[in-house]
């Protein structure tokens, strides 16, 4: 078994870097860092560019007959079609700003630490051992056992405004989003770039909407555009939903009817029905529209970031989102919500298709590579999970299925999706950097571990539930760095 | 596996995941998020004086799940435990397929106990105990009713699970020596006293 599954990692290892989707010479956001120009690959580029953009057709004419094509959100944004002109940034001046980056949240998370004493702040203790850690029973860590204080979802950060020096750095980023919205065209590449390191909250919702390709760049579009795409969910609702009924849907509806009043269940906002309703139309349209992978369970928690992210749109800041009564919102906002939920899940799930196809061919495949990336960058810790007969599919499915979410207390999250949106295919590829750095992160606690059972129950329990948006930043980073340095020299560490 | 696809039964909230936590962290959780892929728990137990560690695998849907991941568990496990749900009648209707899967893939030696979970809501019961007990009689498996709410029988479900598989240890129908039976001798200095330590992992499954 070992050996087979060894086999295959490398084999499809090797198919990854060839068909490798970020091609070297894509320009890259984030890290505070503007593209450089060099036009030295340009040819090597244009063939790259050729072979995937073939490999697509080829891959659309297999299956255009599965999904429904008047789902796609129409790509009104001609800058989503970024950058024609595509810059080469040098390896070396990348990984410097990478790194500074990292040293950069380090610094900032250390002085958090100390003014969190002084202040004292009530926020749950990491638990640096997993032999409290509930025994992989599926709770998410943001709702730990044995955190008596439950994390608030909270998506300002508090902790932030004790620090004199760092508004100052909040308050540029505001300045930013300001000038970008206030463009009557936004400038996707400019929101991109400056979505990389996190969103503000107060602009998060629109810059998703944005980066979604689902709310047009020119802003005199816009109003005409929303009303028609939630005029169509609500045609579809209105067309489909009675029939979850029938017998042809009536599995698939049963299914996610049992389902979401189990979601976040100790989050008093989702055992509200009306949430849970709204969760089930969206997901039961998503299903029946979707016949090639239909209602996979794990689908269901990928809305919940958007839910909460566009109805916090219409709440105070004041107002933890956990506890709110959704029986005070106006029903017109709860349709809004709803509708500009459906389009924004449906667009990130249509770069995540194979995930939920037949036996989860995306989710095996990121597994080996996940495997094959440890086993490059972290030998020891790839060596001692063998030896201890841990297969990476028995911890990692689950990150792959729900993309950290369970991992990851529901703020984190949210902060992980700004990186995802502003990053080319963020969902469906750098999620893999992202899993490979998250993973090394634990990688002294696992060493520690000795056998089998104390590294499962520490993978399935990893103590994350006192993160901030700031671990989430050195995350991006080092997941940028390991992006960077596979993209342009994949056999580097080989 | 493709067969299987079209005949889908799904998750129906049987009380798996339930069981595992009365069972290790003794307590119940009402409402419990969905189990993706696999979860893992583990407890140590005495049988007959010997420290035995279970390790148990939390398992989605079988029908669901993908082959390699149903493969990388179902090897190497010693015994499984076929969970329905007393208030739910086709949760009982679908043993008969989770049964044929787990016994294709597994070691034709590994014990399986019958689970009827929820045994506390007897008013609402719509699968009687002496159906569970016929269909155990006859397909040769052990069976029990539980409620993992009131852990009434929770105990004894995993242990005498266990005990059955200790049981074919001494017979000599599993070789210990082999991991591939999901069973392990633990270091023999870790207890000197008490001789050979087996570390059996018992595999939990669903009929869902």
């Amino acid at each position: 078994m070992f050996g087979k599954i060894a086999n295959n990692s490398a084999d499809a290892s090797s198919k990854l870097w060839k068909a490798d989707h970020s091609l070297p010479g894509r320009p890259i956001f984030g890290a505070q860092h503007p593209p450089l120009s060099s036009k030295s690959n340009k040819s090597v580029f244009a063939l790259l560019i050729y072979r995937k953009q073939q490999a697509f057709t080829e891959y659309m004419n297999n299956t255009v007959d599965a999904w429904a094509i008047d789902d796609d959100l129409e790509s009104e944004n001609e800058e989503n079609d970024i950058d024609k002109e595509e810059p080469f940034i040098s390896k070396q001046a990348v990984q410097e700003v990478a790194k500074r980056v990292i040293h950069e949240h380090k610094t900032r998370n250390e002085s958090e630490k100390v003014t969190l004493e002084a202040s004292s702040v009530r926020r749950p203790v990491a638990s640096s051992s997993s032999s409290t850690a509930c025994p992989g029973i599926g709770i998410r860590l943001g709702q730990h056992p044995s955190s008596k204080t439950m994390v608030p979802v909270r998506f300002t950060n508090q902790v932030r405004s004790t620090i004199t020096t760092i508004p100052d750095i909040d308050s540029q980023k505001e300045n930013k989003f300001k000038q970008i919205f206030e463009q009557s065209h936004v400038d996707l590449n400019e929101l991109r770039k400056t979505s990389w390191n996190g969103i503000p909250k107060q602009f998060r919702a629109e810059a998703w909407k944005l980066l979604c390709g689902y709310l047009p760049a020119k802003v005199d579009r816009r109003d005409d555009t929303l009303k028609r795409k939630r005029d169509e969910y609500w045609s579809y609702v209105s067309q489909y939903y009675h029939t979850r009924s029938e017998s042809v849907h009536q599995d698939t509806f049963r299914q996610i009817h049992i389902d979401i009043p189990r979601m976040n269940p100790l989050m008093p906002i989702f055992q509200q029905l009306v949430v849970q309703e709204l969760f089930e139309r969206i997901l039961f349209i998503w299903a029946i529209r979707h016949p090639a992978s239909g209602y996979v369970q794990g689908i269901n928690d990928l809305v919940t970031p958007f839910f909460v992210v566009f109805l916090s749109e219409f709440i105070d800041n004041d107002v933890e989102i956990e506890n709110f009564d959704i029986g005070s919102l106006p029903e017109e906002h709860l349709r809004i919500i709803e509708a500009d939920s459906y389009w924004c899940t449906s667009s990130l799930l249509d770069g995540i298709q194979d995930n939920y196809t037949f036996a989860q061919p995306g989710i095996q495949y990121k597994v080996r590579t996940l495997e094959e990336l440890i086993k490059r960058i972290d030998d020891p810790l790839y060596r001692h999970l063998k030896t201890q007969h841990i297969e990476f599919l028995q911890f990692a499915f689950r990150w792959m299925n729900n993309l950290l979410m369970r991992e990851l207390p529901v703020r984190c999250t949210i902060r992980l999706w700004d990186t995802y949106h502003a990053e080319q295919d963020g969902f469906s590829h750098f999620h893999l950097y992202i899993c490979a750095a998250f993973l090394v992160r634990f990688s002294k606690d696992l060493l520690r571990e000795k056998d089998f059972q104390g590294l499962l129950l520490l993978l399935q329990n990893l103590p994350t539930h006192s993160w901030t948006s700031d671990d989430i930043s050195i995350l991006t980073a080092e997941a940028y760095q390991l992006k960077v340095m596979f993209a342009n020299a994949p056999r580097h560490l080989s | 596996m493709l067969e299987k696809a079209t005949d889908r039964s799904y998750g129906m909230c049987v009380g798996k995941s339930c069981l595992l936590l009365q069972f290790t962290d003794k307590r119940f959780q009402p409402v419990h998020d969905l189990t993706i892929g696999v979860e893992f728990g583990a407890r140590m137990i005495t049988i007959d004086g010997k420290q035995i560690k279970l390790q148990i695998w939390d398992t989605v849907n079988i029908i669901e799940m993908s082959f390699n991941l149903c493969i990388s568990y179902y090897r190497g496990a010693a015994g499984a435990l076929l969970v329905y749900d007393i208030t739910q009648r086709h949760t009982f209707n679908h043993l008969t397929s989770w049964l044929e899967d787990a016994r294709q893939h597994s070691n034709s030696n590994m014990v399986i106990m019958l689970i009827g979970n929820k045994c506390d809501l007897f008013a609402r019961r719509e699968v009687q105990k002496e159906e569970g007990e016929a269909f155990a009689r006859e397909h040769g498996l052990i069976f029990m009713e539980t409620s993992a709410k009131t852990a009434a029988n929770v105990e004894e479900a995993f242990i005498n699970t266990a005990r059955e598989i200790y049981g074919k240890i001494q017979e000599g129908v599993f070789d210990p020596t082999n991991e591939v039976n999901g069973i392990k001798i633990g270091p023999q200095h870790a207890n000197p006293r008490t001789g050979e330590r087996p570390s059996s992992s018992a595999e939990k499954g669903g009929c869902c």
